[in-house]
């Protein structure tokens, strides 16, 4: 589970991978909102390799569900399993603490490799196209999976 | 009309009040707050100011001079305005809340429960006024007072539905505070009670807590289970398993042969009970000795190298502090090679055991790794570049050839393998960073930014300020490392303080989510942030950023002339023009040039020019104060500083912080001996006697001379000891010593010593300081014969054209 003591790793590894990025208050209110939504994956020394940046839709038009801001391992820690671990731990807890029925994310149409780890491991689907989604104007898919709460705990 | 942000409409308001009544000071002050918010700060002020002279007990004037102040970030003159304004309006509940809000950004604790209890007076109906006010007593620390609040508070929500989110928070906040009050038992009492009634929604974080409060009780069995349960649900988290471990009586940091035997057994069914899992697999090997190391490493490995794991190595490195682990993987690795090789792995698609070529060049890039990190550069590039002729397309390969020539000393080879690697997936901004990244250790700073630039934002006004705006530390730390290299302190200087200013920004955010939370019900979050901004300037890249700056400021106390170099300009910049003949030239990116229209000073020389630079030093550390706990170089900084300050005591006292940490660290031999050889007999005896003691105390009754050769004695063929005890000789010697500081820098190149580039490479500077140019030639040429791949060693204008070299090539692929 992500800490605030987290939030500069995952702002780091965020700009090591990805176009997107954001301002360290953006984490804070991830956090701050959602606490249990944001996940981290650690090497040996404590350093942030992989996190996950989760949060609930917040005037949800159907059932609540959950939403994943942003998703990324370093390049160097892949193949290890992290994001479907990292994936898998945020999930459990959209439906747990929040009851969510389902959790969405947006994905550029060029990733092939990210659309594969979603759709082939973590079984999501894809439910719409957004048209120019990102900043540079490339369309995004809207990917969904449903969720089942899990009762692990008595 | 502020609000609304109808500026000129309310100046021409305000000026039909004032040509009636010039006077009007609440009228005077919101033209003033209006200006100020409209770019003519310096007049708003003056005219707010002057509001506030002519009616200074009117609350409005005090509240808009305080919001002017805010917009500003001066929290400290906000709260004094309010305060004043409360004077004469005690019950105005914008500016308590606003008050309330000020007291928690500067801590003001004691004020703020004291707020807090004139807001619940006031406004008693609502559920956010008996929360906040409950945190306020338990950020003051004053936990029963809290307990007692937030009872009353639950009185009145009995009715509240199951699964109220905020009843929720408020719950597990009143157990927080239990906790913090020492009353476990009441803590996990009122846990269990919330957790069987549903009232609390984040159930696997209550049992987080329950397990805590299960071991604070003593009650070892039920935290096992407790552990054991959120294991199930994550099996790779280290923590989990340390504290499953501890319920045990078990350590794994305890080094003691029976305990790590105990540990061992107790992860081996740990193993068995989460196969999927690798944290347990791996903590076994930190206990594991001898044969059973053997028998848990190789599984571990060979699955490592099956699955294509890139960072399978940099996993295992941590090992290599045990000899013997080491050698038992180096061996483990080199067999698996040999099998493979053996089996003809590559003319197969698949052997009989199930391996596949992929195995093979894993199990090379493995090795590879290995054997640059144990300082066998040559071997490890003949593998690499094996495993480049089987897989010339997979940029990892290429990344680590980039690696292993950048720690052989080659930072120009090392870029350009990595602008290879980079060009094998253009899509990747990893691979895209790491470039950039080697391009300016290499000295090609702009390239880098050009390679930046691919993936920053289009409408930015240089690929450097996008990275700025999303507070990339990385970036300008590296950068700033760059300039240092290339002697341009002022732009060094200018990207460092860069990082400060994020640190700034980052203190800064904290301030709306008070307000946030209070709305929200989010204050267990809030609390855990608060704890975070108390102790930001701790952060690893604060304190890298912070030693980094301080130490220019300490080259240019040691060498005024630097800054007069910057000042006068000519000398650096025409060499700079020379250095890089293709800034501005080919027209493909004007990192400098743009950056210069937005800001009038981009070389930093005000910076540069301080007329104290060892002050400025001394307060960019001292910001980290009380918050650097395992960090030699700071410890080192803060001494040399201080030093040179002539501030002994607190030297003395980050030397023995210092040793504390690392006790025979070259770095602070050195230092002991700088104490040791200085005169103390004409300082003030409150100040000498202290010093004196801890000399003693390190020195004890010998010369420095003895000391000096027991160090080395203590550390025979370590090359920074060697160095070190070098550099301790010029200190209490002199030059008059040169020859033993010649001799003494010569058995760094001692083939049974243990030596690298980077030590040489301080060697040879240090080495033309104190023996001259001539002495430092022969020692360059002997170190390019030890390291024939380096290229650090190479004559200035060699390393020049090999830079510009590499440029060519970068040209051409591009």
């Amino acid at each position: 589970m992500a800490t605030p003591d987290d939030m500069q790793g995952m702002q780091a590894c965020n700009l090591c991978n990805l176009p997107e990025n954001y301002n360290l208050k953006y984490y804070m209110y991830h956090l701050v909102t959602w606490p249990r939504l944001s996940y981290v994956a650690e090497d040996p020394k404590g350093r942030i390799v992989g996190y996950i940046l989760g949060k609930m839709e917040e005037d949800p038009k159907d059932a609540p569900h959950g939403h994943v801001t942003s998703i990324s391992v370093l390049r160097t820690y892949r193949r290890l399993g992290l994001a479907k671990r990292l994936m898998i731990q945020a999930q459990e807890a959209m439906a747990d603490c929040y009851g969510a029925d389902y959790v969405s994310l947006h994905v550029r149409k060029s990733n092939r490799a990210a659309i594969g780890l979603y759709r082939d491991t973590l079984g999501f689907q894809v439910s719409e196209v957004e048209k120019g989604y990102y900043a540079d104007g490339e369309d995004a898919y809207g990917m969904r999976l449903v969720l089942h709460p899990s009762e692990v705990y008595p | 009309m502020y609000e609304t942000k109808l500026y000129k409409k309310g100046i021409k308001t305000a000026d039909t009040i004032l040509k009636k009544f010039p006077e009007h000071g609440e009228t005077l002050c919101m033209k003033g707050l209006i200006l100020h918010s409209m770019d003519r700060r310096e007049e708003g002020l003056e005219l707010i100011r002057k509001g506030v002279r002519l009616d200074l007990t009117s609350h409005i004037v005090w509240h808009v001079y305080g919001i002017a102040h805010k917009s500003d970030k001066n929290y400290e003159e906000t709260l004094k305005c309010y305060l004043q304004a409360l004077k004469f309006d005690k019950d105005n509940l914008n500016i308590l809340r606003e008050t309330a809000q000020l007291q928690l950004q500067l801590r003001h604790y004691d004020a703020h429960v004291e707020s807090r209890n004139t807001l619940l007076r006031l406004r008693p109906q609502l559920r956010q006024s008996w929360y906040a006010l409950a945190v306020a007593y338990y950020l003051n620390g004053d936990d029963s007072r809290a307990v007692t609040v937030l009872e009353q508070l639950e009185t009145s929500l009995k009715n509240l539905a199951d699964g109220d989110a905020e009843l929720s928070d408020i719950l597990l906040f009143h157990i927080k505070t239990l906790e913090a009050d020492g009353n476990y038992a009441s803590a996990l009492a009122f846990l269990e009670e919330k957790l069987n009634e549903r009232r609390i929604m984040d159930r696997a974080y209550a049992r987080t807590i329950r397990a805590h409060l299960f071991e604070k009780l003593g009650r070892l069995d039920d935290a096992r289970e407790s552990w054991k349960m959120l294991l199930q649900r994550n099996p790779d988290s280290h923590e989990l398993y340390r504290s499953y471990l501890a319920c045990e009586g078990l350590n794994l940091r305890n080094s003691s042969p029976e305990s790590k035997l105990k540990v061992l057994e107790a992860l081996v069914k740990l193993i068995s009970l989460y196969p999927k899992a690798s944290a347990p697999q791996r903590l076994s090997l930190d206990v594991a000795e001898s044969d059973a190391f053997r028998n848990h490493v190789i599984p571990y490995l060979v699955s490592g190298l099956r699955r294509g794991s890139p960072s399978l190595f940099s996993d295992i490195k941590s090992l290599y502090r045990n000899d013997s682990k080491r050698t038992i993987v180096e061996d483990v690795v080199l067999r698996f090679r040999e099998e493979l090789a053996a089996s003809n792995i590559m003319d197969t698609a698949i052997t009989e055991q199930g391996e596949t070529p992929a195995t093979y060049v894993w199990t090379l890039f493995f090795l590879a790794q290995h054997f640059s990190y144990v300082e066998q550069p040559q071997k490890a590039l003949s593998i690499i570049n094996e495993a480049l002729e089987l897989s010339p397309a997979l940029p990892e390969v290429l990344m680590v050839k980039a690696r292993i020539l950048k720690r052989a000393g080659d930072p120009f080879g090392a870029a350009l393998w990595m602008e290879k690697a980079r060009q094998l997936d253009g899509q990747d901004r990893f691979l895209n960073g790491k470039c950039a990244k080697y391009l300016m250790r290499s000295g090609n700073i702009e390239e880098a930014n050009r390679r930046l630039g691919l993936f920053t934002k289009k409408d930015a006004l240089n690929p450097g300020t996008d990275l700025e705006d999303m507070q990339s530390l990385a970036y300008l730390q590296q950068e700033g490392d760059a300039w240092v290299h290339q002697r341009r302190l002022g732009r060094a200087l200018k990207r460092y303080h860069s990082i400060f200013k994020i640190f700034d920004d980052y203190e800064d955010d904290q301030f709306d989510f008070y307000a946030y939370s209070l709305r929200k019900f989010t204050f267990n979050a809030y609390i855990d942030l608060l704890a975070f901004e108390d102790h930001l300037r701790g952060h690893v890249a604060y304190i890298t950023a912070a030693v980094a700056a301080a130490k220019i400021y300490v080259k240019l106390h040691d060498d005024p002339d630097l800054a007069r170099e910057m000042d006068q300009g000519k000398h650096s910049r025409k060499k700079k023009r020379t250095e890089l003949p293709t800034n501005g030239t080919n027209g493909k990116v004007v990192v400098d040039g743009s950056a210069a229209s937005a800001d009038p000073d981009p070389d930093g020389r005000v910076l540069v020019s301080l007329k104290e630079p060892l002050i400025k030093a001394h307060d960019i550390l001292s910001r980290c104060d009380g918050l650097v706990h395992d960090h030699l170089e700071y410890w080192l900084t803060v001494f040399d500083v201080a030093w040179r300050r002539g501030k002994y005591l607190q030297a003395v006292r980050a030397y023995q912080t210092a040793k504390l940490l690392r006790g025979d660290h070259p770095e602070i031999h050195v230092r002991a001996i700088l104490l040791a050889s200085r005169d103390w007999s004409t300082c003030e005896s409150r100040v000498a006697q202290p010093i004196l003691q801890c000399i003693v105390s390190i020195i004890g009754p010998q010369t420095l001379d003895i000391f000096n050769a027991q160090y080395l004695q203590e550390h025979p063929n370590h090359a920074p000891a060697i160095l070190a005890a070098a550099r301790g000789l010029h200190v209490f010697k002199g030059s008059e010593e040169s020859e033993g500081i010649r001799s003494l820098t010569w058995q760094l190149l001692h083939p049974e010593c243990s030596t690298n580039v980077q030590v040489c490479l301080e060697a040879c500077m240090f080495i033309g300081e104190v023996c001259g140019p001539e002495i430092q030639e022969s020692f360059r040429k002997l170190c390019q014969e030890r390291f024939p791949i380096a290229t650090v060693f190479l004559a200035p204008d060699q390393q020049e054209e090999r830079r510009r070299e590499l440029q060519a090539v970068i040209d051409n692929i591009d």
